[in-house]
């Protein structure tokens, strides 16, 4: 266990490092940083004392094994436009998205999950067609129009919640919401289809013969089962909300990880841009890593290697 | 019924796309400011017009043209970088395929959205640039389910006869193997192409991408949101064109997977 731990971590690293390389080729290979981020009448001298003093005038190789050497170190320089080191800049905003990708979270699997087991428990009930057409409007729909529909009922008309920002529990309502919307249809469609495939197994037939009660075969011995694909997609869906949060991060003028690489794109502040990937992707593959670790909890019959 | 209204619900956008030079009723460019932010009803201007004066119906439905286009083009090129690399990964299995599958699980530790924004704002924006960011972001996904239907399909028996016949290794590959994965390329790609007309439209939202005055769906909303406390029309409009787009389309995908490959999951 402990050995499929430490090779895990390894890819880990292995993955952080080939995308760090990917993202700052790419960077480089687009153009120079400097004129790409300076205003366009700048003097052609302070270019050359700005790219100086910031390394860009060095080969290639070097830049790269002087990126990778600070990026060991958690040092991705400084940003371009705020002047302060990035990673410091990038850590200050982590909280506000690990609350609000948790919150969406939470709130996904209390939605998600019930509504998949009434659903296919009660299969072809009413139920279930109101379940059923739920969910595949809520795949439809793009985060960002829900969330521009919501800002205009519940803030301009209603009156009832702000429009953006961080602060009280009101704040965090809308963001949410609509970011759990989108996982908790795929989540909640997948639960049906996996509970209705465990509701079919002899092991079930030969619970409900014994006179267990139906509390017990559904939630011992059917949930426990059909929680194999559930944990997979949710671990998978669980990273993608990071992406999920780039966008509802902007709407809402929430101030996340995930605006500020928006901000820092659109910018050009690399710095900025290379230490969020690095954060998002360690992130994200140790996410991963937890729902393998999950698997094995889980159902015995997995083994890890 | 998901066959009928999947494919109605397509087909009429597919309509609209093409026909939209025809069925828009002013030019989507034309701004008219005399005529701006009327509500919709307004006579002339059925879905009501924008800041500029530009009449939303007609924004709309170019909008349609656009975001197939894009949709289109990004998974034609997805299927075929895509399919070919998990075909030739699935089929020779030396170090160049694991060295692929390593650049798709590299790809695949970071959110599609997020990369394909990253690619967009490094190589520029534009129409031919977010299909090409979209596309190298997407191409993943076939190269990982086409790989492992390979890997299962060289093994069957008629692989192994035709090959004992001496047939080459090329005709193997494409009269062979290539007509038994096709399917599962059919399905990823018809799951594939709401997720990317709904990723064009959010990274056109965000900043990226299309860009105004092009009557893009996204870059729409994205306006739309100065304006939001004034005329909500500007963003219920394009987002309703968007999610009843990806809505027929999820759907077809969804009868097609039933129909060719019951146990993909995508």
């Amino acid at each position: 266990m402990r050995a499929y731990i430490a090779s895990r971590l390894v890819q880990t690293a292995l993955v952080v490092f080939l995308s760090l390389t990917a993202v700052f080729g790419m960077v480089r290979l687009s153009g120079d940083p400097v004129l790409l981020f300076m205003p366009m009448d700048i003097q052609a001298k302070d270019v050359n004392e700005f790219r100086e003093r910031l390394g860009f005038n060095d080969p290639l190789a070097v830049q790269y094994a002087r990126f990778i050497a600070g990026a060991a170190h958690g040092d991705f320089g400084e940003s371009l436009r705020y002047r302060s080191d990035a990673m410091t800049l990038v850590l200050e905003r982590l909280p506000a998205t690990l609350l609000l990708g948790s919150t969406a979270l939470v709130l996904t699997l209390v939605i998600a999950v019930p509504l998949g087991v009434l659903s296919a428990v009660r299969r072809d009930s009413l139920l279930d067609h109101v379940g059923t057409l739920a969910t595949v409007l809520g795949q439809a729909t793009p985060g960002f129009w829900l969330g521009l529909m919501m800002i205009y009922l519940f803030s301009v008309q209603l009156r009832w919640l702000p429009t953006g920002g961080r602060g009280s529990l009101a704040h965090l309502v809308m963001p949410s919401i609509v970011l759990a919307a989108f996982f908790a249809a795929r989540i909640a469609r997948l639960t049906r289809s996996a509970v209705l495939d465990v509701l079919g197994e002899e092991y079930v037939l030969t619970a409900r013969a014994k006179g267990l009660g139906e509390g017990r075969v559904i939630g011992k011995h059917t949930l426990r089962n059909a929680a194999i694909p559930i944990v997979t997609l949710a671990g998978l869906e669980a990273g993608q909300l990071l992406g999920g949060a780039v966008i509802t991060e902007t709407i809402f003028a929430w101030p996340g990880l995930g605006r500020l690489t928006v901000q820092a794109l659109l910018n050009r502040d690399f710095p900025v841009v290379l230490a969020a990937v690095f954060l998002i992707s360690v992130l994200y593959t140790l996410i991963n890593l937890t729902v393998d670790l999950l698997y094995g909890w889980l159902d015995p019959r997995v083994r890890l290697q | 019924m998901k066959k009928y209204l999947g494919g109605g619900v397509t087909l009429a956008v597919l309509l609209v796309a093409v026909l939209a030079p025809w069925l828009a009723p002013h030019d989507p460019l034309r701004a008219d400011l005399v005529q701006s932010l009327r509500p919709p009803g307004t006579p002339g201007h059925w879905l009501g017009t924008d800041q500029l004066g530009r009449d939303v119906l007609a924004r709309v439905l170019h909008g349609a043209r656009l975001a197939l286009f894009i949709g289109g083009c990004t998974v034609l090129l997805t299927a075929v970088v895509g399919g070919l690399l998990g075909l030739v990964a699935g089929f020779v299995e030396r170090w160049p395929s694991a060295a692929l599958m390593r650049i798709a699980d590299v790809q695949l530790s970071f959110p599609f959205i997020l990369l394909a924004m990253t690619i967009n704002a490094i190589v520029g924006l534009g129409l031919r640039n977010i299909i090409l960011s979209l596309s190298a972001a997407g191409w993943v996904v076939y190269a990982r389910v086409v790989r492992g239907e390979v890997l299962s399909v060289k093994q069957r028996e008629y692989v192994h006869a035709a090959a004992a016949l001496g047939v080459g290794r090329v005709r193997l590959l494409f009269r062979h193997v290539l007509p038994n994965v096709a399917p599962s390329i059919v399905v990823v790609a018809s799951l594939q192409f709401s997720q990317f007309v709904v990723a064009e439209a959010a990274i056109s939202f965000l900043g990226f991408g299309v860009q105004p005055p092009t009557p893009a769906w996204g870059s729409m909303l994205s306006e739309s949101r100065d304006f939001l406390y004034v005329a909500w029309w500007l963003a219920a409009f394009p987002g309703a064109a968007l999610a009843l787009t990806a809505l027929g389309v999820n759907l077809l995908g969804d009868w097609l997977r039933d129909r060719l490959d019951p146990k993909l999951r995508v």
